[in-house]
């Protein structure tokens, strides 16, 4: 559909960052010759978040716009094939994208701005790095741009997942993307073969597992727990047990509260499962697992809910119409089914672009609700849906197939938020270090819990 | 020219010395306004190099030494002056002290490993003749194979599920084995990796070496009656032992900077069994923390480390040139 004309804005190129940052690179040489003469405050760099200079009650021309995209990596056909094309189409634009493996994004972007480089207009960002960004002065604060633009309706986006992504100190610096949340796959074929039901609780996924393995004699493996020691896996395995014991990351007061009985249990069940999972956990990324369910090589596994669309792609499946999704089961005293909010991206516009305007517009388009239903829509573009109207579409429905009930259920409840603050990536980084410990037997896990919220009271203060 | 032999023949049969260049004919010496002494350079033609020793050496190692005392996010550098705090960071971490000695152990290990085999190999090839020849060239290809591919290849290799070498592993009596599932024998296999990429450099280095060792003297060796053996180790290892050291001392720095393969094989895991210092010092500055001051701090002492290793090393290879002469 050709874009509908629009009144070109003279766009002032925003040079001021440019100008922060080559300031920054000289102060931070200058200073590291002389810091160690230097006493007291020697703070050269980083200017908070950047206000935002946009045009907010303009319109804004993308015709023939030329944007650097820095994203996901698993992300990466969503804004090449999908996105990119639809731009080129509608705008006669180009997008081009940069994009960096997951556990290297936030830091990336941080040294894109610090480092003076500068080249991108926009950042795919993790929600839980969004307080390192903020504080870096990675992104520009949208909050005005946002109150002002009736066009990006925010009543749309999911009330789970829109202050969690974009929300900090009371400010917004993004919009929200790919709305992640976890579900629970199993193998419909071998669950049948074996006589097991899909588990409600994480006893039932125990003793499921284990039938599943032993009665095979492994060929097929029972669960696939993703342990990969990263916050965006291992965290996750962690904190949907978490949520399923009834168990949360931080109370009311922000002070850790993992490592009560709800966490031990959450721990203790990673420990119990390893034996009958794909070997080994810590061992399972992302890639890894998806592999092993789609291959027929695992019968369960709790994963983003997109794993649906490419079980029904012949090209990448081998399960096709033989699988099933429930939602995380639960355990302990709770009895309520309850997903996380497990990694999760927004879209926000690095401040070092010189071209915020424009950057600003393209945030606002990539993430209307057409996109993200073509999107969340798409198999293998990664994304899940961020919007309420596209949740809630039959046509998503009509794609996501038999998971779109449990992904609505998860989604539309409150899932479990990581923290987002300045510390949240190292905080996480810490817990998944010490649940690693754990697994892998070197640490007793109350202690290795314990350590883990020291170093969260540490940090998060 | 005859007046000058004859000059030179009086002074020798009076014991008189040959005067210098640049002196004066009695010996004193002689100041040639406006040129400059045969064989002196002159101090300033090193500022250049001086220049880019400061830019490249001290400018950075002064930087990192201001992180390392410092506040200093990835986001902030420079915030405050905090004297030690960041080495007690960095020495209370989780990871770091275990990192440093994984480190020796792993760079020591793999040096030492993949110098036997690479001399071995050298003088295997050596002993065919004096060109490296294609089993040679096929020797060198683990050299020219970008780190991060010999990761995902081994690391697909020792998969324990659909692995290559899961059908050995069982042949071996070992089925289900899984090297990179426990600590032990992932960091193991690191270091396998690590010998299996780097030998080749030593045996190309140390063929080089041996193309040095003087024929005359093996043949004398021989005439006189002393075996493959002798010959090797009275005639050959003198010869190529400095080159040798310095193979391993390259192997050694080659060994204490692994990154790609920890980061793509084990990610330190599993837990912190194969977290070396370079990647726990990635960790503590890019992923997760960015506390680049407390990062700075761990560059400081692993540097100290390296240098104590590095030395011993160079005072085995300075011995080893000493015996030589």
């Amino acid at each position: 559909m050709p874009a509908t004309p629009r009144t070109p804005v003279s766009v002032p190129r925003s040079s001021t960052s440019r100008l922060l940052a080559s300031r920054r690179r000289v102060l931070s040489g200058a200073l590291g010759v002389g810091a160690l003469a230097a006493t007291g405050t020697l703070t050269a760099c980083g200017e908070g978040a950047a206000a935002s200079g946009l045009a907010a009650q303009k319109a804004v021309d993308l015709q023939g716009a030329t944007l650097k995209l820095m994203v996901n990596q698993p992300h990466v056909l969503a804004f090449t094939e999908l996105l990119g094309t639809k731009f080129t189409e509608e705008f006669g634009g180009k997008l081009e994208v940069t994009a960096i493996p997951y556990d290297q994004l936030t830091s990336k972007q941080i040294l894109d701005v610090q480092g003076g480089d500068g080249e991108f207009d926009v950042f795919d960002y993790f929600y839980f790095g969004l307080g390192e960004l903020v504080e870096a002065g990675a992104l520009v604060d949208l909050t005005e741009w946002i109150g002002a633009n009736d066009e990006i309706a925010t009543d749309d986006f999911l009330p789970s997942i829109y202050d969690p992504y974009t929300l900090i100190d009371g400010k917004r610096y993004g919009l929200p993307f790919d709305g992640d949340t976890h579900v629970l796959y199993y193998n419909a074929e071998v669950f049948q073969r074996y006589g097991v039901e899909p588990p409600r609780t994480w006893d039932e996924y125990d003793a499921a597992a284990e039938k599943i393995t032993k009665d095979s004699g492994g060929a097929v493996h029972g669960a696939i727990v993703e342990g990969q020691q990263v916050p965006m896996i291992l965290g996750c395995s962690f904190i949907n047990r978490l949520a399923g014991y009834g168990g949360t990351l931080v109370d009311a007061d922000g002070r850790p509260a993992f490592a009560g009985e709800e966490g031990l249990a959450a721990l203790q069940h990673l420990i119990d499962v390893s034996p009958h999972a794909l070997p080994t956990p810590l061992q399972t990324g992302f890639d890894q697992a998806n592999s092993a369910f789609l291959s027929g090589q695992g019968a369960m596994l709790d994963t983003w809910t997109d794993l649906g669309l490419k079980a029904q792609d012949p090209s990448s499946s081998k399960i096709v119409d033989k699988w099933g999704v429930v939602t995380l089961p639960v355990g302990g005293r709770n009895t309520t089914p309850r997903t996380a909010l497990d990694a999760g991206f927004g879209l926000g516009v690095s401040s070092a672009s010189g071209q915020q305007d424009k950057a600003a517009a393209f945030v606002q388009w990539a993430t209307n609700q057409e996109n993200n239903l073509l999107l969340a829509s798409t198999a293998g573009s990664g994304i899940d849906p961020a919007r309420t109207s596209v949740l809630d579409a039959d046509s998503y429905a009509e794609a996501a197939g038999k998971a779109t009930d449990v992904i609505r259920e998860g989604l539309d409840g409150t899932p479990l938020a990581w923290p987002n603050q300045q510390g949240a990536p190292k905080a996480l980084q810490d817990l998944v270090d010490q649940l690693a410990l754990a697994i892998q037997g070197k640490t007793p896990p109350q202690a290795a819990l314990d350590e883990a919220a020291q170093s969260w009271e540490k940090t998060l203060g | 020219m005859t007046q000058l032999t004859e000059r030179r023949r009086e002074r020798t049969r009076a014991g008189v010395p040959r005067p210098r260049r640049g002196s004066a004919p009695d010996g004193t010496r002689r100041a040639v306004p406006g040129r400059h002494r045969p064989g002196h350079v002159p101090a300033w033609l090193a500022a250049p190099s001086l220049a880019g020793l400061a830019l490249m050496l001290v400018y950075p190692t002064l930087f990192v030494v201001a992180l390392a005392v410092t506040k200093s996010s990835l986001a902030r550098p420079l915030q405050r002056f905090t004297g030690t705090d960041n080495l007690v960071e960095a020495w209370e971490s989780l990871a770091f002290a275990g990192s440093l000695v994984r480190s020796v152990v792993f760079a020591v290990v793999a040096a030492l490993a993949a110098t036997l085999i690479g001399v071995l190999l050298a003088l295997l090839l050596h002993a065919r003749g004096t060109r490296f020849g294609v089993v040679g060239t096929i020797l060198l290809l683990p050299l020219v194979t970008p780190p991060v591919m010999v990761g995902v290849a081994w690391k697909l290799m020792l998969a324990p599920v659909g692995g290559a070498f899961g059908g050995v592993f069982s042949a071996l009596g070992f089925p289900g084995a899984n090297p990179l599932g426990d600590g032990v024998g992932a960091f193991s296999a690191l270091v396998v990796m690590h010998v299996w990429q780097w030998t080749p450099l030593v045996t190309l280095l140390v063929f080089a070496a041996l193309l040095g060792v003087p024929g005359e003297l093996r043949e004398a060796a021989a005439l006189d009656g002393a075996g493959a053996f002798r010959s090797f180790t009275n005639v050959v290892w003198p010869v190529v032992a400095p080159n040798v050291f310095s193979v391993l001392l390259l192997e050694l720095v080659i060994g204490l900077k692994v990154f790609d393969l920890v980061a793509v094989v084990t990610q330190g895991g599993p837990g912190v069994s194969t977290i070396v210092a370079g990647f726990e010092i990635f960790r503590t500055g890019m992923r997760g923390s960015y506390e680049i001051g407390t990062a700075a701090a761990q560059t400081l002492v692993f540097g100290l480390v390296v240098g104590v290793l590095t030395t011993a090393v160079t005072l085995l290879r300075a011995r080893a040139v000493k015996a030589d002469r």
